[in-house]
């Protein structure tokens, strides 16, 4: 069953993410698939992740499809222009891969070429709405398309950015544009989500989409801190660094947090799936399922 | 049968480019636009204004150039991410649209941007229909 049909079925879905390496050995992604065997409905595959150069996310989605997982590619507008972005996606269509996240994309700045050019053709809102085009058999142009491709169209989400409304307009521009599932930036707030997730149901836009909270195990305190700092648009909440600094073992802790925060999540109206991002720690997804009983 | 997908994310094929003459009466209307536009606006004379919509202020200025609201990379306070110092556009954007009662214009599809309309006069695309014309008022809508 592909991830198109268990969301229209309304199962709990859970998906992973996983990072092609900074190199060209396909063995890398081959053996952190296997941590996604069990239990994960679909992998993403990042597209050059905070603007560092890393294998083709196409490429590895179609190395993860070999090896049976489900892709889920990540399409940024920061390297292509509308030109690329299609015919990328005939590509991956044409490769067998159905599940595509339109996502903005990180800025150079943040990476290791900083003096690089940013694309930045058209944002995700229009990327998505450029996906719908093609899956409807349409260039950008208007030309049609003989054979039109197959694709279920994802978009993420920032449930902690001020303000909270414009948010909320974002995402309703999103699946009006024609996303069918959204993935949410890592939860280290349950507070603040919860708000988040109160303005989505009071639009009923958890109705008209299928919303997959994010969920990230960390191993120490410095993640922490280091998330915090580094990566962009992220809200943690002091409850998560007391409980992280007061234990003994920090990655056993930070596994006990994240299938916390899972068990919480779980049977929020609303929710209908997890997105875990087990950063650069693939191989602890199982444990972190099981501690959830989600296995 | 290309109206019915999205149609606003259309470029429409025909009459986009400018023709000669256009190009001379573009510059001269570009001239008199910078002169009302940049030190008012901070234009950035992408020659598809939608400055109505933002609430007068050009979201050109962001870094990504994003036209229908915020990045993911705003951080929690509303700052950019690349210029942690400065405030995000959007933020200021959706400050602006709500005192004035515009946040409705905020859920408006923006088009993706026709890269052959840079560096030339909004004014004239609107008269030449190229680009839709600015939206001056609006419905009126409850101060929050």
């Amino acid at each position: 069953m592909s991830l198109r049909d268990k969301i229209e079925k309304g199962k709990f879905i859970i998906t992973a993410e996983l990072g092609p390496p900074q190199s060209a050995n396909p063995d890398v992604i081959r053996k952190k698939a296997n941590h996604f065997r069990k239990g994960v409905d679909a992998v993403n595959i990042t597209d050059n992740q905070t603007a560092i150069v890393r294998m083709s996310s196409i490429a590895s989605a179609k190395i993860c499809l070999d090896q049976g997982l489900e892709p889920v590619v990540q399409m940024t507008c920061r390297d292509r222009n509308r030109l690329a972005i299609q015919s990328d996606l005939l590509g991956a269509a044409a490769l067998g891969i159905e599940n595509i996240l339109c996502l903005t994309g990180d800025h150079m700045c943040f990476g290791n070429h900083p003096e690089a050019r940013g694309v930045f053709d058209m944002d995700s809102i229009q990327l998505i709405a450029t996906v719908r085009n093609l899956t409807e058999g349409f260039f950008l142009s208007g030309e049609p398309m003989k054979t039109p491709p197959r694709l279920f169209i994802g978009a993420a989400a920032n449930p902690c950015g001020e303000p909270l409304e414009m948010r909320i307009i974002r995402l309703e521009k999103k699946i009006k544009s024609g996303a069918q599932f959204i993935q949410t930036q890592p939860v280290f707030d349950l507070e603040g989500f919860d708000h988040w997730l109160r303005a989505v149901r009071k639009r009923g836009l958890d109705k008209k989409t299928a919303i997959l909270a994010g969920v990230m195990p960390v191993k120490s305190v410095k993640a922490l801190e280091y998330m915090k700092m580094e990566v962009p648009g992220m809200k943690i909440a002091d409850q998560m660094f007391q409980r992280m600094k007061k234990a003994k073992d920090p990655k056993e802790e930070g596994v006990q947090m994240a299938a916390d925060i899972i068990r919480e999540l779980r049977y929020r109206e609303g929710i209908a799936g997890i997105h875990l991002m087990p950063l650069l720690w693939e191989s602890i997804t199982l444990h972190v399922l099981e501690k959830a009983d989600l296995l | 049968m290309t109206e019915k997908i999205s149609d606003n994310l259309f470029v429409t094929l025909e009459k986009k480019r400018l023709d000669r003459k256009e190009k001379w009466l573009s510059r001269l209307m570009l001239f008199m636009e910078d002169i009302i536009k940049v030190p008012l606006f901070r234009c950035q004379r992408c020659g598809e204004c939608i400055l109505s919509h933002t609430g007068f202020i050009c979201s050109q200025r962001c870094p990504k150039r994003m036209r229908n609201g915020p990045c993911g990379g705003t951080s929690p306070d509303g700052y950019c991410e690349v210029y942690p110092d400065l405030r995000c556009i959007w933020y200021k954007i959706y400050q602006r649209s709500r005192m004035f009662g515009r946040l409705s214009l905020l859920y408006h599809l923006e088009k993706i941007h026709n890269w052959e309309l840079e560096q030339t006069s909004a004014w004239l695309n609107v008269f030449t229909r190229r680009i839709d014309p600015p939206i001056w008022f609006i419905r009126k809508e409850k101060k929050r």
